[in-house]
């Protein structure tokens, strides 16, 4: 195979010789032009466009990352808080770190108390996400759990506890349903121009006060700027951004132990109840039932759960305050005597003979009491809530008078609390009735009505707006939940001014009749007594509203729980210049005297404890518009 | 084996080119696995370098002539490793072409360009007259081709076709006509669209049309054109410093330490830096064409002629997919991409070019 090169005749001639140099030189030139186009193409990326391609690689590295602010506080009208944020602590696992992965899932196991598969498949979850993106084993751990992994940093370096801000509802379902909850944004309300700059994972306000007033808890999200790699793993940080700002906290109308008082009376009864200052609108307390933990919200809790509260028979999350609409019964022969007595087609000296039922168009009316009430005059017949003697005056003053007095002293319309979803109630009238059913208004249908029965509906917030009307001569107020903003730095912006809805023009001499039959009705033998406080000139009116028809007549107790009538209490106290009005709803309670007179009785105790004990902050959290 | 004057008469230009550019090759090594689970790369890419100049040492101390006599030897050698490895070849990204050799692997296959070009080189010095026979073009054809289907079956195509500028030398030196290379560039180029619709396999098209268009697909194919030409233009004309390339540093070029090491470069020393490096390349290339010229006899002149045109092939590919002018194909940098066995053997065969010139005057 070897050869010496010196015997071979590889010696160049010379015209081999000119024509390789030839070719050689082409050769030559033919790279250099090649390396003349690198040259200029990199003279036009590096230097001609080098300023766009440094931002496009700016934009690659620099990542703006969202730093979400802590929400606004929600306090009592004393300051005492009633929302706030906790630190709940989540379980995470590194992915980079795990050295023996059926080891790292037995000890997250027995730690965390989960089955392997559990764990398993929460791992399984982040198979499609960067390696580095740490996997969320269990959220919201206890203490206990959370020092205990921490304490064992060394030995288990790929599990962590990363803290997050959550809201805490401190009394767990008080008052639940006016705080409302907060969850992460939908996809649908992405698209809302209310809801501009959020981004999905962003947590916002979606009941109560939480979502009526979500501007000022929400603050102001803040902004850092990091570097990431191709992956998108945060590098470093710089030294520009902004931090977030926290939310406003806002004091609430709400006084805690009025709340916490109401809750208590109402035990596990279902209904509602709500109390209000007369002279301003403000919400003393509130409560829906049956209700439920807004802490389940804060949590990203499962379907099933979702589905539970939702398909509830009893509506948990149904706000009965001011989205349920029930008869009012007799609170409406309040209204039925103002119309009239405004109306000039009653005085109050007309007196009417009850035998227990009256013959109106042919048909048959039962009173309640059996036996009847015998000749009374307006007052008793408020007092002793007689059907028949409402039954007369509805019939004599007809549906238009009496539809006319309904709307002027606030039902049929929504109150305009400072809350989502609020009902407007029904009161009929001939337009009504041809505009929703189609058919003409029978006269028959009045004498239903004349007594809170028939198509008349209103809600418990109503009935309470109501009360105040009455309690303060005339004035309808917006209620409302919100105090005032504490703005950033402890400064507090202006108090919320009472607004006026309306002033209705009622005469004193009207005025009088009923808050002296009112007064009656609690403090002289009526249906009310067992909501009467000595020295406090309760006044009230109880209203017992049937769920069936055939209910009239027959005792409450009788009936089957299911279509046990409805139970009204509502007034307010003292008489002269109110310092509280309310509305207790008792769901299948039977008697508004029996099962909602005490628990205003209850919560109007403690309101007048505090009023004749004041606290330094209870002075400060009185509204000053009182007369 | 080595006189004193042939060491005088060394091509110093040449030989501190190439080194200036394994320096150079360290430092961007050493910058682009910094900090990442690569690191130990920038140490083992020492160690090819030192092994590279060793063997080129080597390939520069002994007379080319004794080396082109025992070419086929060599050349046989190579074959059989390379056959070696379709059975038993160590698989690294689907590439039956690496040998294990304790804690490195090798590859074969670049060695392999070498012998085969000191086996065509030898072939064609002494088996020619002034221009081509049918049995001389058979013969480049086998000499080349059989090296190049053993790598293309293992398979690495990438590799294989680096072959082909050794056949460019020999057929345009060896006397074709320009004719008879004009048939020869337009058959392709005509066969083009057959190629198109019946050859190319669809991430190949995907490649080419990523290449003309790489906002087709920027988080695929055209990912790596677009991160390495913001790469290459973010550096402006200084460059962002050594270590401070964005683009490299965050990991966000492919394959910074191999394929697109200069893109770092030019990231992280503009266009300074570049135009360094790419005289550099000029220089080995330049020195390499002058070697050719004064080569005594025609061994030398395809010595030197084969090696540069396998080196300037490589350095034209790699840069031109670097800077967006050719797309992507996956051939690293000579003396510049991190990898011991392109380093390794780029060396020996510079050794072999610098053995042209030392000896261009021995009678």
């Amino acid at each position: 195979m070897t050869w010496d090169y010196r015997s071979s005749k590889d010696f160049k001639d010379y015209y081999e010789e000119r024509r390789l140099q030839r070719r050689i030189g082409f050769v030559f030139v033919f790279l250099s032009g090649i390396f003349l186009a690198f040259l200029f193409k990199l003279w036009y990326l590096q230097v001609v466009n080098g300023e766009s391609y440094r931002r496009l690689a700016d934009n690659n590295r620099l990542r703006q990352v969202v730093e979400n602010p802590l929400r606004g506080l929600l306090l009592d009208r004393e300051g005492r808080p009633i929302v706030r944020n906790r630190i709940a602590f989540n379980v995470l696992l590194d992915r980079e770190k795990i050295k023996q992965l059926d080891q790292t899932v037995a000890t997250l196991s027995r730690v965390l108390d989960l089955p392997e598969s559990t764990v398993r498949q929460r791992i399984a979850r982040y198979r499609n996400r960067p390696v580095f993106e740490p996997v969320i084993v269990k959220e919201d751990v206890d203490m206990a759990e959370a020092a205990y992994l921490e304490s064992r940093r060394l030995e288990l370096p790929e599990i962590s506890v990363a803290i997050e801000p959550k809201r805490s509802y401190e009394d767990g379902h008080l008052a639940a349903h006016a705080l409302g909850y907060v969850g992460e944004i939908s996809e649908s309300q992405l698209g809302k121009p209310r809801y501009a700059g959020y981004q999905l994972g962003d947590v916002i306000g979606k009941a109560g006060v939480e979502v009526a007033y979500d501007g000022d808890l929400a603050g102001e999200k803040g902004w850092k700027q990091v570097i990431v790699n191709s992956l998108g793993r945060e590098m470093r940080e710089l030294p520009v951004g902004k931090r977030p700002v926290q939310g406003n906290a806002l004091r609430l109308t709400i006084d805690l132990d009025l709340q916490r008082e109401l809750e208590a009376a109402f035990e596990d009864k279902m209904g509602s109840a709500v109390f209000l200052d007369p002279y301003s609108g403000e919400v003393l307390a509130i409560i829906s039932k049956p209700s439920y933990d807004p802490n389940v919200f804060a949590r990203r809790f499962s379907a099933e759960e979702w589905k539970g509260l939702m398909d509830s028979e009893t509506h948990p999350l149904q706000n009965r305050a001011i989205q349920s609409k029930f008869a009012p019964g007799s609170v409406f022969k309040i209204v039925m005597s103002i119309a009239a007595l405004e109306s000039g087609k009653a005085s109050p000296a007309r007196t009417d003979f009850c035998p227990g039922y009256a013959y109106i168009y042919g048909r048959k009316f039962l009173c309640h009491q059996e036996g009847g009430h015998g000749t009374l005059a307006m007052v008793e017949a408020i007092k002793r809530s007689c059907n028949v003697y409402f039954y007369h005056l509805g019939k004599d003053m007809g549906i238009e008078i009496i539809s006319e007095w309904a709307h002027k002293l606030g039902f049929g319309q929504r109150t305009g609390i400072d809350l989502m979803h609020e009902e407007a109630g029904t009161v009929p009238d001939d337009a009504w009735k041809r505009r929703t059913r189609n058919e003409p208004w029978y006269p028959g249908e009045t004498i239903s009505v004349s007594i809170g029965q028939g198509a008349v509906e209103v809600t418990p917030l109503q009935m309470a707006v109501f009360a105040s009307l009455i309690g303060n001569g005339g004035t309808q107020y917006r209620p409302h939940l919100l105090l005032r903003r504490e703005i950033r730095g402890g400064v507090e912006e202006e108090a919320h001014a009472p607004e006026v809805v309306s002033k209705v023009e009622i005469k004193p001499s009207t005025l009088k009749v009923v808050k002296e039959a009112m007064w009656e009705v609690v403090n002289q033998g009526g249906t009310g007594t067992k909501a009467a406080i000595p020295g406090r000139d309760v006044c009230g009116k109880t209203g017992t509203a049937q769920v069936v028809k055939a209910s009239a007549g027959v005792k409450s107790e009788k009936l089957a729980e299911s279509i046990r009538d409805n139970a009204w209490f509502v007034g307010f106290a003292p008489r002269d210049n109110p310092r509280i009005a309310f509305a207790v709803f008792v769901e299948r309670g039977g008697h508004g005297g029996e099962a909602a007179a005490p628990i205003a009785q209850r919560v109007m105790l403690k309101f007048f404890d505090k009023l004749d004990h004041p606290s330094e902050e209870t002075r400060i959290a009185r509204a000053p518009q009182h007369p | 084996m080595l006189e004193r004057r042939s060491i005088h008469s060394l091509d110093w230009l040449l030989a501190l080119a190439v080194l200036a550019l394994c320096a150079v090759s360290l430092g961007m090594v050493y910058s682009a696995t910094l900090g990442g689970p690569l690191s130990p790369l920038a140490k083992k890419q020492l160690i090819y370098v030192a092994l590279g100049l060793a063997a080129m040492i080597i390939t520069l101390a002994v007379d080319y002539h004794t080396l082109a006599s025992v070419s086929y030897l060599f050349y046989a050698a190579s074959l059989v490793l390379l056959v070696y490895l379709l059975f038993f070849g160590r698989a690294i990204a689907n590439t039956r072409g690496w040998l294990e050799l304790g804690p490195v692997n090798f590859q074969p296959a670049e060695m392999t360009k070498i012998t085969t070009l000191l086996a065509l080189s030898s072939y064609l010095s002494r088996n020619r007259s002034s221009s081509l026979t049918p049995g001389n073009m058979g013969a480049i054809l086998l000499i080349v081709g059989l090296p190049v289907v053993l790598i293309a079956r293992q398979p690495d195509l990438g590799t294989a076709l680096t072959f082909m500028p050794l056949v460019v030398v020999a057929v345009f030196l060896g006397g074709i006509r320009i004719r008879t290379i004009l048939i020869l560039v337009m058959i392709p180029i005509l066969a083009l669209p057959l190629l198109w619709t019946h050859y190319l396999q669809d991430y190949q098209k995907e490649r080419v049309l990523t290449f003309l268009d790489p906002a087709r697909d920027p988080k695929g194919a055209g990912y790596q054109v677009l991160q390495s030409r913001i790469a290459v233009g973010s550096g402006g004309l200084i460059g962002k410093g050594f270590l401070e390339g964005t683009q490299g540093q965050l990991k966000f070029l492919p394959a910074q330490h191999t394929d697109f090491i200069f893109a770092l470069l030019a990231e992280e020393r503009g266009f300074l830096g570049s135009l360094v490096v790419l005289s550099l390349y000029f220089i080995v290339i330049y020195r390499c064409i002058a070697i050719a010229r004064a080569a005594r006899d025609l061994l030398g002149v395809y010595l030197a002629m084969g090696m540069m045109a396998l080196f300037a092939c490589q350095v034209l590919i790699n840069i031109g997919v670097v800077l967006g002018l050719m797309p992507t194909t996956g051939v690293p940098l000579p003396l510049m991409s991190y990898g011991g066995s392109s380093m390794i053997t780029t060396l020996a065969g510079f050794g072999l070019v610098l053995n042209v010139w030392m000896r261009r005057l021995v009678n």
